[in-house]
């Protein structure tokens, strides 16, 4: 095992383990996949469709709003009917989405891998509050020029909230809020299935993982690198098991809304 | 609910049901529905069981059929699935009531559906525990032999409902003062009804008469019904039973083939009459299978005749199976809002609607399938009469969702499309007092409909 202070221990820690299986772990993520979707496709009967509509003729404007209709729908109901848990549900999505597609070090990763990631830098979010503080109070800018504008972005001093430390706090807390949910639908005795925990309590050690490594705590070369690959191998463990666990909503929900306002508003000319 | 079937279980004939049900109904639609679910339980907020406990949430309803999927479907379903719960064979004795309590626990209204971020229609893995427990003889007796009586043509021996289908008949023909047509091919509507409706409305289904008279509609109606409320099948999870009494409607249509079919009653009936029938038999209809609202809505617009409004202010309640599950939402707005001028809408409408909890799944008012089993000789023994009792608890919960939304828009009148919503919002009405009342919605415009 390697000693803390010792030198730099290229090979010997978690953190290039996890980059080496970053690529097996894309591929077995496409099999799962690919297994998924071909289940759709073997069970796939073709639908007898009744009528066109003859009665209710419905507008291509109308099929449009419709389809926004049908996405927006649930967000709207559970507003106005179950308002904290669709409220944390959402913002919780939304960060979601933030960290792992803006902060600054994933977008770093996701370049690395595919190159035109690039394009989406001037969005990035910086890892902590400090930057957009500068901005603001001191209106200071980069004291070198830097290739890519982490820090004088397009957000400026947005970032003082908008940022990988704080959306780190809030995604932790909307998780929190979502296991405690979880919780209470043990005590209620509804049911309550073993993916609800594989999802939420990997997702919710991996964003402290990589909070830690990021804010270097403990601050040393060692547990950096190892908080780090740990960080990332949980995130694969999350990938590989995608397509098998409820975290494959993230690419279905798109599938179940369209076929929703398929069978409703071309099939049944819902009007 | 449950200790009235217990003693009834016979676990092989259970066993075979759950097999044949999931075996043979997996496609992709399915599929989509059993796994893909996140457990997020946003479809609790639409349901109007979940008002009488959570356990009847669509989600937690639905489950018992996915525990059944996983192990048949998924390979953790079949390991370590079954080891922490996550996925069963068959189901045990105390696990069957569950089952046959949820499956009289959801109307299959749809509402799931439109909330589910995911799209996901619980209603219909609830209907495949229906069909797994009429299968297995799980299915409460009264309203099996309602519904076999319909599935056996025997309905029209019955003397209670010829008298009634009869003297609706000759009530017609002495309002108009004329002969009306019956069973005429070709016409432009062929006026269909039902044997129920025909019992708790004739009222309703004289004044559409009057209309189709009115306006000089070429119009024929039906010598004999076609069931009682057919498909019953559909309802209680008898799909063989329900394409039966379906070859007999097609044959009818077909045969009168009339321009459109016009159905005063926007219950399950219409979805099924107008695309399940459809879609069973693969067949693409020459006619159309309309509800009155859409044809009614249609001549308006067509200026074939002009509506008296009202001052009152009004409000409409979608019928699930009209507006959700068959796509008719704008049809009675059109009218509604000529009708009159202080037309209020629901604060839950459209795809959003609250279900009155009866139809499909819950059936009629027990009081109402009481006085049917009256009619047609069937003894309601005491396990029957419990289980119809224990029917009351959500539509006195759900109904008070309903109240709720009609006293907060101050409606002097609901009205509606369908006759079991028209009992089940009055039952509603009158538990809570409430000031106002639940009509079909012919009932008010007959008399205002002027012809140009
Ligand atoms: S809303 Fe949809 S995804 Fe969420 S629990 Fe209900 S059925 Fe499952
Ligand atoms: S179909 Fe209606 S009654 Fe059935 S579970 Fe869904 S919301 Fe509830």
């Amino acid at each position: 095992m390697q000693i803390p202070f010792g030198p730099y221990p290229v090979g010997l820690n978690l953190y290039p383990l996890a980059l080496d299986l970053f690529i097996p772990t894309i591929f077995i993520f496409f099999a799962g996949a690919s297994y998924r979707v071909t289940r759709y496709f073997a069970t796939y009967n073709k639908p007898f469709i009744v009528y066109g509509t003859q009665v209710r003729g419905i507008s291509q404007g109308e099929k449009i709003i419709e389809l926004f209709n049908t996405f927006a729908n649930s967000s709207r109901v559970g507003i106005k009917r179950k308002p904290a848990t669709t409220a944390a549900g959402l913002l919780m999505h939304i960060v979601l989405v933030l960290i792992i597609f803006l902060l600054a070090q994933h977008m770093i990763f996701w370049a690395y891998y595919i190159p035109p990631y690039k394009i989406l830098f001037p969005l990035a979010l910086p890892e902590s509050s400090a930057d957009g503080q500068l901005a603001f109070f001191r209106g200071s800018n980069p004291y070198t020029s830097t290739p890519y504008p982490f820090v004088h972005d397009i957000w400026g001093p947005l970032t003082i909230i908008l940022n990988g430390q704080y959306l780190t706090y809030l995604l932790l807390i909307f998780l929190a809020i979502y296991l405690a949910h979880k919780f209470s639908v043990v005590v209620e005795r509804l049911s309550i299935r073993a993916g609800d925990w594989w999802f939420f309590v990997l997702l919710f050690i991996d964003v402290v993982l990589g909070f830690l490594a990021t804010s270097h705590i403990p601050n040393n070369v060692f547990w950096y690198d190892n908080l780090l690959g740990a960080h990332i191998l949980i995130a694969e463990i999350i990938i590989v098991t995608l397509p098998f666990t409820r975290g494959f909503h993230m690419f279905e929900f798109y599938l179940g809304k369209i076929r929703e306002w398929y069978f409703m508003i071309m099939r049944r000319g819902m009007k | 609910m449950t200790q009235v079937i217990t003693e009834q279980i016979n676990m092989e004939a259970l066993k075979k049901a759950i097999d044949d049900v999931f075996y043979n109904q997996i496609d992709s639609t399915i599929l989509y529905y059993l796994q893909s679910c996140v457990n997020c339980k946003a479809c609790e907020a639409a349901c109007p069981f979940t008002s009488t406990s959570l356990k009847y949430s669509p989600v937690n309803k639905a489950e018992v059929a996915r525990q059944l999927y996983r192990f048949r479907f998924t390979v953790w379903g079949r390991t370590i699935g079954r080891a922490i719960g996550g996925s069963k064979k068959y189901l045990k004795l105390e696990e069957v009531e569950t089952m046959v309590d949820y499956v009289w626990h959801c109307t299959n209204c749809g509402a799931c559906m439109f909330v589910c971020p995911m799209g996901i229609d619980s209603g219909a893995l609830v209907d495949l525990l229906r069909q797994v427990a009429f299968k297995a003889g799980l299915v409460p007796s009264i309203y099996k032999e309602i519904e076999q009586l319909e599935v056996s043509g025997k309905y029209w021996e019955v003397k209670a409902f010829r008298d009634a289908w009869e003297g609706l008949i000759s009530k017609m023909k002495s309002q108009l003062g004329k002969d009306i047509p019956l069973d005429k091919k070709s016409s432009e509507v062929l006026f269909y009804a039902s044997i129920y409706e025909a019992l708790v409305y004739p009222d309703v289904l004289m004044k559409v008469a009057k209309i189709l008279d009115t306006l000089k509609v070429d119009w024929t109606f039906m010598s004999k019904p076609l069931g009682i409320r057919p498909p019953l099948g559909l309802i209680l999870g008898d799909k063989e039973g329900a394409a039966e009494v379906m070859k007999r409607i097609l044959d009818y249509f077909t045969d009168m083939s009339p321009k459109y079919v016009m159905l005063t009653s926007g219950g399950f009936e219409y979805p099924a009459l107008r695309y399940t029938m459809h879609e069973v038999f693969e067949i693409k209809p020459k006619y159309e299978v309309v509800h009155v609202t859409e044809l009614l809505a249609k001549w308006y617009e067509m200026k074939r005749f002009t509506i008296e409004s009202v001052e009152e202010a009004i409000t409409w309640h979608d019928p699930c199976q009209l507006g959700r599950r068959g796509g008719v939402f704008e049809a009675p707005r059109v009218l509604m809002k000529a009708l009159s001028k202080n037309f209020k809408e629901l604060p839950s409408h459209g795809v959003n609607s609250i279900c009155c909890s009866r139809g499909g799944g819950g059936c009629g008012l027990p009081t109402m399938i009481e006085e049917m089993a009256k009619l047609v000789g069937i003894t309601i023994d005491d396990k029957s009469k419990k289980f119809l009792d224990s029917t009351i608890v959500p539509l006195i919960n759900a109904g008070k969702l309903k109240v709720d939304e009609i006293n907060k828009v101050k409606a002097s009148e609901v009205l509606t499309g369908c006759p079991v919503c028209i009992e089940s919002i009055s039952f509603a009405v009158n538990y809570y007092h409430a000031n106002t009342q639940v009509k079909h919605i012919v009932d008010l415009l007959a008399d205002r409909i002027k012809k140009v």
